[in-house]
C-alpha cells in the first residue's frame, strides 16, 4: 500500500474492541466488560445500537488517571465482580482498549487473583479477548474474540450444568463459524441450508438469534438469544466444522486439531461460484442429496443473471469495506461483469492470503471521494454518504454501521437467494 | 504534560450528598454499568459542532472511528467539521510515538481542507505514549497561517462533564476574544452557551430572538463559524443553556470581558417565555422588555392553542423521565404542560442544582432513579409501568424490549424541541409516539390464551 496521507480522513474502520463487542453478543447469557475508560464503551454502544436498533449489553471498567498511574488491575478485577455480582450473567466476556494494553494490565493474573479472593465465582466462566484499538479494524477484534470464546468454552464442562449427551438418534451436528461480514440475516439464512443437508448445527456466534431484532418476553440487561454456554460443551461432538470468512479460518483450524474433525473454510458465500463451492461440499460430506429449494434457487439467480447480464456487466464499482466483505461482495460482481477499479479495505485483514481478482489497499473514505469520481456505483457504510455526496454517485449500504437505511441487519446477502438479492439492490441503486 | 490540567480545578467540589439525591458526581464503579462516557467525548460535544474548522483526533481508530459524524448538530454552512479526522495510531506509533505522524497529519489537513483552524485532541493512548500535543500544534502553527489548537482531553481523566469544562477553557483561552477587529460591545446582543443546534434546536429560537430584536452573536457552539466565536467577548450578554459545565467559560468571561450572564432554557413554552423576559431584563433596555413581555404572551396563546388538541391526548399518562444537564429540569414542566404525570425521574451528568430544581419541580411522590445502569432502568420500568418514558437515545432500544412507548430527547433525535415551534413540535411527535397503534400489538398475547379466540 502506497502511504498517501498521514490522517485517516473519514474513517470507515471501526475499532478491535467494537469487533470484540459484536461477536461477545452472540453468546447467550453474556455480559461484555470493556476494560478501559468510560467512553470507549459508550461510543460502541452508540455505534452498534445505531446500527442494529437493538440495547449493546456492554459494561465498562471505567479506568481514571489514578488506575492509568498506578495500572488497572485491581479496576479489572473489581469490575468483574461487580458486574457478576449485579447482573448475574452466565458468562463475562473482557475485551481489552488501547489504553490497557498500551500500559500492560495482565488480564490472566487478574482474573486467576480474582477467582482465589471469590471462590463463589470460580464456576463462573470468563472470555479474555485482547482487542488493542491500534492493531487491525472491527475484523481483527471479532475475530481474537471468536477464538478466545473457542479456547476458554469449547468442550469444557461446567460444575453447575452438564451437557445433554446426544442420543445416537441425533443427526449429526456441525459447528458453524460465521465472520463479521455475516449479518444476522445471513447467519440465519446459513444455519437454514446446512440444515436441509439433514445436519444439526452449533453456531459460534450465533447473531441470528441475538441481534435479529426480535420482540423479547422479558427484557433483560445480558444478551438474549446466541449461542447457548451448553452448545460450546458439546463442540466437541461435531463432526465437521465450517468457517465463513478468511478471517475465520485460525478459529476453524483450532478446533480441527483439538477435536480432529475437518475444516472447511468458505472465503465467500455470496455469488455463484461460492455458494456452489460451497453447497458442493455439504452434498459430499453429508452423502446427501442437493435439496431441491436451492437447486431452484439456483436456477432463479441463473436466470437473474442472463436476464440483467448487459447491466450487471462493465459498471465501474467503488467498494470500500471491511476486508472479507470486501472480497465477498467483490468477488461476486467481478464473476457477473462488473469492474472494481476502486477497493479499499478497512485494515490489512487476511487479504494478503487471497487470490483477489482485483487489486485491494487499505484505505479510508477520503480517498474513497478522491478515487470514485468515475464510478457508477459506491458500495460503503453509511458513513460513505459524504463521499457519495459529494460525487452525486449513487450508494449502495453495507457493512456496518448502516444507520440511515432499514432493515440491514435482517438483509441476507448469501447463498443463491442473497445473491440475487445483493443484485438486483445493484441494480435498483444504479437506476 | 498534565500538570496545566490542575487548573482548571478539575476535581469537582460541588460534589454533595444531599439526602436522597443520586450521587452526582461519584466517580463511576467498576463493571456496575452506569458509565457516562469520557472526558474526550465531553469536549468533543462542545467543540465539534464548530462548522468551518477541522477536528483532529490524536488516537487509535476507537476514539474517533467509532464516533465521527453521530451527533446530530446541524450546520447552515460549512460542512468540514462532520469530517471524520484522525491519526489513527497504529502499533508503531506506540512503540515510536506519534508525534511526527500527527504534525504531518495537521499540515495535510490545513492543505487539503482549508479550515479556518485546527482543533487537535488528545486521547488516552496519545497521552500515554508521552506524545507532547500542545508542542506539535505549536510547532505547526509556526508552519501555517491558521490557528492549531490542543485540547487536552484524554478519556481518563473523568467523564464527560469534565471534558465539557476542558473544552471551555480552550475556547477561553485560545478562541474567544482572538479577533482581529473591534473590541466594542454589540448592543441587544448575547451568545447562547451550551447550545449546540441538535437537530436544529437553534433555528427553532433565532425566529423569536429576532423578532425581539436581539442579536444572536454565536451560539457556543451550534452552528458556529471561528470568526463569530472569535468576536464572542463582544456580546452584551451570555445566556447558558445547557450544560452547567460551561459556567467556567461564562464567569471567566465575566471577570475579562465584563459579560454578565443567566440561565435559560428554551424546552417547553413556561421556559422559553421566562429565558426571552429575563434576557430582555438583563440587557437592560425598557423597550425590549416592553415588546418581549407582549410577544411571549401572543407566543404563548398561539402554542397553547396549536398544542391543545395534543393535549387532551396526552393527559394524565404517567411517564419516566430520564436525562440530563438542564433539560433535566426544563423537561419535568415541559411534560407539565402536556399534562402528563411524572412517575420516576432520573438524570446522569447534571449538577447538583440541576437536580434539586427538577425535584423541586416534581410532585413529591416521584421517584428519584439512583441506579441509572440497564438493570436499574429496567427495574424501574417493571416497578412504575410507564405510559412513555422519555429519555436520551442510549436506552431507546432496551425501553422497547419493554414494549413502552419511547421518545429520545437527547443528541439521536432528527426533531428541533426548542422554542414554541419546538414546543409544538415535541407535542406532535410525543402524542405520535404514546399512541401509535403499534403498542397495542406488542402487548397483544400470540397465539391467544384458550377461550379468547373468538373476542
Amino acid at each position: 500500500m502506497t502511504k498517501l496521507r498521514h490522517y485517516n480522513g473519514n474513517p470507515q474502520k471501526n475499532s478491535p474492541a467494537l469487533g470484540a463487542t459484536l461477536a461477545f453478543l452472540g453468546v447467550n447469557g453474556l455480559l461484555a466488560l470493556l476494560h478501559g475508560s468510560q467512553g470507549c464503551s459508550s461510543f460502541i454502544r452508540l455505534q452498534l445500537s445505531r446500527h442494529y436498533k437493538e440495547p449493546i449489553p456492554l459494561n465498562s471498567t471505567a479506568l481514571l488517571e489514578e488506575s492509568v498511574i498506578f495500572g488497572g488491575w485491581d479496576h479489572l478485577k473489581k469490575g468483574i465482580a461487580v458486574a457478576a455480582d449485579k447482573y448475574k450473567p452466565q458468562i463475562i466476556g473482557v475485551m481489552s482498549s488501547g489504553l490497557t494494553e498500551t500500559y500492560g494490565d495482565d488480564m490472566v493474573s487478574a482474573l486467576a487473583s480474582l477467582r482465589l479472593e471469590r471462590p463463589d465465582l470460580e464456576d463462573l466462566p470468563v472470555v479474555l479477548a485482547g482487542t488493542p484499538d491500534y492493531i487491525g479494524s472491527m475484523q481483527e477484534g471479532y475475530q481474537r474474540t471468536v477464538e478466545a470464546l473457542l479456547m476458554t468454552l469449547a468442550g469444557k464442562t461446567s460444575k453447575t450444568k452438564s451437557p445433554g449427551l446426544a442420543n445416537s438418534n441425533d443427526a449429526p451436528s456441525v459447528a458453524l463459524l460465521p465472520g463479521c461480514h455475516l449479518t444476522p440475516g445471513d447467519v440465519d439464512e446459513l444455519k437454514e441450508i446446512v440444515k436441509s443437508f439433514g445436519y444439526r448445527v452449533i453456531t459460534v456466534p450465533d447473531l441470528s438469534i441475538s441481534l435479529d431484532g426480535h420482540a423479547e418476553l422479558e427484557a433483560a440487561p445480558v444478551v438474549q438469544g446466541g449461542t447457548l454456554i451448553e452448545e460450546f460443551q458439546r463442540l466437541p461432538e461435531c463432526k465437521a466444522c465450517f468457517s465463513f470468512g478468511l478471517s475465520m479460518e485460525k478459529a476453524g483450524e483450532f478446533l480441527k486439531k483439538t477435536y480432529e474433525i475437518p475444516h472447511f473454510n468458505s472465503p465467500s458465500l455470496t455469488g455463484l461460484t461460492a455458494t456452489d463451492r460451497f453447497i458442493l461440499t455439504l452434498a459430499k460430506i453429508s452423502g446427501k442429496t442437493i435439496p431441491e429449494r436451492l437447486l431452484r434457487q439456483r436456477s432463479r439467480l441463473l436466470d437473474t443473471l442472463a436476464d440483467y447480464h448487459d447491466q450487471l456487466g462493465g459498471q465501474k464499482i467503488a467498494i470500500a469495506l471491511e476486508m472479507d466483505l470486501l472480497y465477498s461482495l467483490g468477488s461476486c460482481l467481478v464473476e457477473v461483469g462488473s469492474e472494481i477499479p476502486v477497493a479499499l479495505s478497512a485494515s490489512q485483514g487476511s487479504g494478503n492470503t487471497l487470490s483477489l481478482p482485483f487489486p485491494v489497499e487499505v484505505g479510508d473514505l477520503e480517498t474513497l471521494e478522491e478515487r470514485a469520481a468515475d464510478c457508477d456505483l459506491i458500495i460503503a457504510n453509511s458513513n460513505g454518504r459524504q463521499a457519495a455526496g459529494m460525487l452525486k454517485v449513487p450508494h449502495l449500504r453495507a457493512g456496518l454501521p448502516v444507520f440511515d437505511r432499514a432493515g440491514y441487519p435482517q438483509k441476507r446477502w448469501i447463498g443463491y437467494e442473497g445473491t440475487q438479492q445483493f443484485l438486483f439492490d445493484m441494480l435498483n441503486s444504479l437506476s | 504534560m498534565f500538570t496545566n490540567l490542575t487548573k482548571l480545578d478539575l476535581k469537582d467540589k460541588e460534589c454533595m450528598s444531599d439526602a436522597g439525591s443520586p450521587k452526582l458526581c461519584m466517580k463511576a464503579l467498576p463493571g456496575e454499568g452506569a458509565e457516562r462516557s469520557c472526558a474526550y467525548d465531553g469536549a468533543r460535544v462542545v467543540l465539534m459542532p464548530i462548522t468551518d474548522v477541522a477536528h483532529l483526533v490524536h488516537g487509535p481508530i476507537a476514539c474517533a472511528g467509532n464516533s465521527w459524524d453521530n451527533r446530530g448538530a446541524r450546520s447552515s454552512g460549512s460542512q468540514l467539521y462532520r469530517r471524520g479526522l484522525t491519526t489513527d495510531i497504529m502499533e508503531n506509533d506506540v512503540v515510536y510515538g506519534g508525534e511526527i505522524k500527527l504534525k504531518e497529519s495537521v499540515l495535510e489537513i490545513a492543505a487539503k481542507h482549508d479550515p479556518k483552524a485546527i482543533f487537535v485532541y488528545a486521547t488516552c493512548v496519545s497521552s500515554l505514549i508521552g506524545d507532547d500535543v500542545e508542542k506539535v500544534c505549536r510547532e505547526a502553527e509556526a508552519e501555517l497561517t491558521i490557528p492549531v489548537i490542543a485540547v487536552n482531553c484524554p478519556g481518563f481523566l473523568g467523564d464527560k462533564n469534565i471534558g465539557n469544562r476542558i473544552a471551555g477553557e480552550v475556547l477561553y483561552d485560545r478562541v474567544i476574544g482572538s479577533a482581529a477587529g473591534s473590541d466594542e460591545k454589540i448592543p441587544l446582543s448575547i451568545n447562547l452557551i451550551g447550545e449546540y443546534n441538535i437537530a436544529g434546536d437553534l433555528w427553532g429560537v433565532l425566529p423569536d430572538l429576532k423578532n425581539l430584536g436581539i442579536t444572536l452573536q454565536t451560539a457556543i457552539t451550534g452552528d458556529a463559524k471561528f470568526d463569530d466565536l472569535r468576536s464572542a467577548h463582544r456580546a452584551s450578554l451570555n445566556v447558558l443553556i445547557c450544560s452547567k459545565s460551561l459556567t467556567n467559560l461564562v464567569r471567566k468571561m465575566e471577570i475579562r470581558y465584563g459579560i454578565p450572564f443567566m440561565e435559560g432554557s428554551f424546552y417547553g413554552i413556561h421556559d422559553t417565555s421566562e429565558t426571552l423576559i429575563k434576557i430582555a431584563k438583563a440587557l437592560g433596555d425598557p423597550d425590549l422588555v416592553e415588546r418581549t413581555l407582549v410577544y411571549v404572551q401572543k407566543k404563548e396563546d398561539e402554542t397553547r392553542k396549536t398544542i391543545a388538541g395534543y393535549k387532551k391526548l396526552l393527559e394524565n399518562k404517567q411517564a419516566i423521565l430520564f436525562t440530563g444537564g438542564v433539560k433535566t429540569w426544563s423537561m419535568v414542566s415541559t411534560l407539565a404542560e402536556l399534562g402528563i404525570n411524572i412517575l420516576a425521574g432520573g438524570t446522569q451528568n447534571s449538577t447538583p442544582e440541576d437536580f434539586q430544581r427538577m425535584k423541586q419541580l416534581m410532585d413529591p411522590s416521584a421517584q428519584i432513579i439512583e441506579d441509572t445502569s440497564s438493570a436499574g432502568f429496567l427495574k424501574i420500568i417493571a416497578e412504575k409501568k410507564p405510559d412513555l418514558i422519555v429519555a436520551g437515545g442510549k436506552t431507546k432500544y432496551l425501553a422497547h424490549k419493554t414494549r413502552t412507548p419511547f421518545l429520545d430527547i437527547n443528541h439521536g433525535r432528527k426533531l428541533p424541541y426548542a422554542g414554541y415551534q419546538g414546543m409544538i413540535t415535541f407535542a406532535e411527535t410525543l402524542a405520535r409516539t404514546v399512541l401509535s397503534p403499534v403498542w397495542g400489538h406488542l402487548k397483544r398475547e400470540f397465539p391467544p390464551r384458550e377461550g379468547e379466540l373468538d373476542d
